[in-house]
């Protein structure tokens, strides 16, 4: 059986006040706690990276990580892509047209298609 | 000769009329009165009740000007025309003043229309939107800025806020209940709770809430400008951090266990909402995660707003189950009017909540890691047109300040805040 923490049928304005007060923090709460399990997400993979990859470069003590801002990727993707884009105009100058054969067929043949001159 | 001729159209056309109503009365009625002038008279007279203009009246007329309206807003200036065009169109349809009995208008039993409305009855319509819009969704901006979750908190005042309100206008604890979730700015989450705690109410808590999310260009930037100084609005924030595609992958999986073993009556929502989320995220089941965020959810779109639409009928007469008087259930009533009334009033108080919460998180950070206030008005959830309304008022400040990608953290914050009141919120009242 459940049990309701107001009487639905004979409520009283400080149930309101009770549901609203719960209702609000319950709100927070769920989202506080997504906030702080995001934010240790981030270094619980990076220690388990760190582990798993301990024979990789070895860095130097003291050296800063410094996080990369979204212009500066925006700008190094722009420019690879530009860079991409203009290798098209190095041509390999083989000119590639293939000559097509076509098999004889009494359907194309041009003798069929003009007018034979009647002789006697 | 002609008269002869004429009787006779009129009566093939009367019998072959009462074949496609399914019903003999009307060839008993004309057969009964006998053939002539009398009879044909009396066959036009059964005929006119059958049209819609016989029972037309002026509430009817209110609705239809209103769905033309919403297409006429929908067209002109496209505010949010794949809700509008269908909930409009759906308004004309549910107005259609019809004869009760054939099995035609949306509150009768065996009709087309209501086995379409059985989806928002029974609350099925609005997960299946929460599917799509999870497939749709990128979270990296909220993965990389957790803290911005707390805007989508705030606004959700806006619901409890309403739920007071509500209380104080006289409705019923589970009206105000449902009522409330209009406040989340979130309509497949209003359209839920209304059908779990006062499927009544559906139409005019859909209507409200969809009318005011396509508001949203109109309703939000007096408010950002009223609460937001100049100097506040030129504030730069840093650029997010890259997410990684095991970041992406976990968030979903994560924001599903934490947040439904926290609220487990916001199951089908958020459920779906993350189910979608990982179809995206995982990379492996990209056909499904298409299909989601385009041709499904595309489908469901216009069964909603098409039933939500045509539920408004004006006015309709019901037997009240306690004390066996008719009574009128229609759209067109003084609780509409007031659900109208504190919508508009929890939009504008989730708005000031989210603003007003930014300026104060603010006040407790690094001054390199201030955020905009204006983001604060994306913790509404009406995705993402509040985030596309930050980034405009953004812009008009300082036109190369681009607040989108901030904005859409306490967005989709703020969807997964107002599923999680609804849940509450029922599971307080049901």
């Amino acid at each position: 059986m459940m049990t309701f923490l107001i009487n639905v049928e004979n409520w009283e304005w400080s149930d309101i006040y009770i549901i609203t007060a719960v209702g609000y923090s319950v709100v927070f709460l769920v989202l506080v706690l997504l906030i702080y399990v995001y934010k240790l997400l981030p270094v619980i993979l990076s220690l388990s990276k760190r582990k798993s990859s301990s024979s990789g470069p070895v860095r130097v003590k003291g050296e800063k990580i410094m996080p990369v801002p979204g212009e500066v990727n925006a700008a190094i993707g722009m420019s690879l892509l530009m860079y991409f884009n203009e290798q098209h105009e190095d041509e390999s100058n083989v000119i590639t047209i293939k000559r097509v054969a076509r098999n004889y067929s009494p359907w194309n043949s041009k003798i069929y298609g003009l007018r034979n001159v009647l002789s006697r | 000769m002609r008269k002869f001729v004429t009787v006779f159209t009129l009566l093939s056309l009367l019998t072959l009329l009462s074949m496609v109503v399914g019903q003999g009365n009307l060839l008993a009625a004309v057969q009964d009165s006998g053939a002539g002038e009398s009879s044909l008279m009396n066959a036009l007279q059964i005929f006119w009740n059958y049209t819609g203009f016989s029972s037309v009246n002026p509430q009817y007329l209110i609705m239809i000007v209103v769905g033309l309206f919403f297409i006429y807003l929908a067209i002109k200036y496209n505010y949010e025309p794949l809700l509008l065009i269908p909930i409009g169109t759906g308004i004309i349809i549910g107005n259609i003043p019809i004869t009760e009995g054939f099995q035609i208008g949306i509150y009768e039993e065996g009709s087309v229309l209501s086995y379409l409305y059985f989806g928002v009855t029974q609350g099925i319509y609005p997960p299946l939107i929460f599917l799509g819009i999870g497939a749709m969704t990128d979270f990296s901006s909220l993965i990389s800025n957790p803290k911005l979750m707390l805007l989508g908190a705030a606004a959700q005042i806006g619901v409890f806020g309403t739920f007071i309100g509500a209380m104080a206008l006289g409705f019923e604890i589970h009206e105000a209940g449902a009522i409330s979730i209009i406040g989340g700015a979130d309509g497949p989450t209003a359209i839920f709770a209304s059908a779990k705690l006062a499927p009544h109410l559906i139409g005019s808590i859909a209507i409200a809430a969809y009318s005011y999310m396509a508001l949203v260009p109109v309703i939000q930037p007096p408010i950002m400008n009223l609460l937001i100084t100049k100097k506040e609005k030129l504030i730069r924030m840093k650029p997010p951090r890259s997410v990684s595609k095991l970041e992406k992958i976990l968030f979903p999986l994560i924001g599903l266990l934490l947040t439904l073993f926290i609220s487990p009556s916001a199951l089908p929502l958020l459920g779906m909402l993350f189910f979608g989320n990982i179809l995206k995220e995982s990379g492996v089941t990209n056909r499904l995660a298409e299909t989601a965020r385009t041709s499904m959810i595309d489908i469901i779109t216009i069964l909603l707003g098409l039933t939500v639409g045509a539920s408004t009928q004006a006015f309709r007469l019901v037997t009240d189950p306690i004390t066996g008087e008719m009574i009128n259930k229609g759209f067109l009533t003084t609780s509409s009017i007031k659900i109208f009334v504190l919508g508009a009033i929890s939009f504008a108080v989730a708005t000031a909540g989210g603003l007003l919460f930014a300026k104060l998180m603010n006040v407790f950070v690094k001054k390199e890691d201030r955020i905009n206030p204006l983001i604060g008005a994306a913790g509404v959830s009406a995705v993402p047109d509040s985030a596309r309304v930050v980034q405009h008022e953004g812009l008009k400040a300082d036109p190369t300040n681009h607040l989108l990608m901030h904005a859409m953290a306490p967005n989709v914050s703020g969807v997964i805040g107002s599923a999680v009141a609804a849940g509450i919120m029922m599971s307080f009242l049901m």
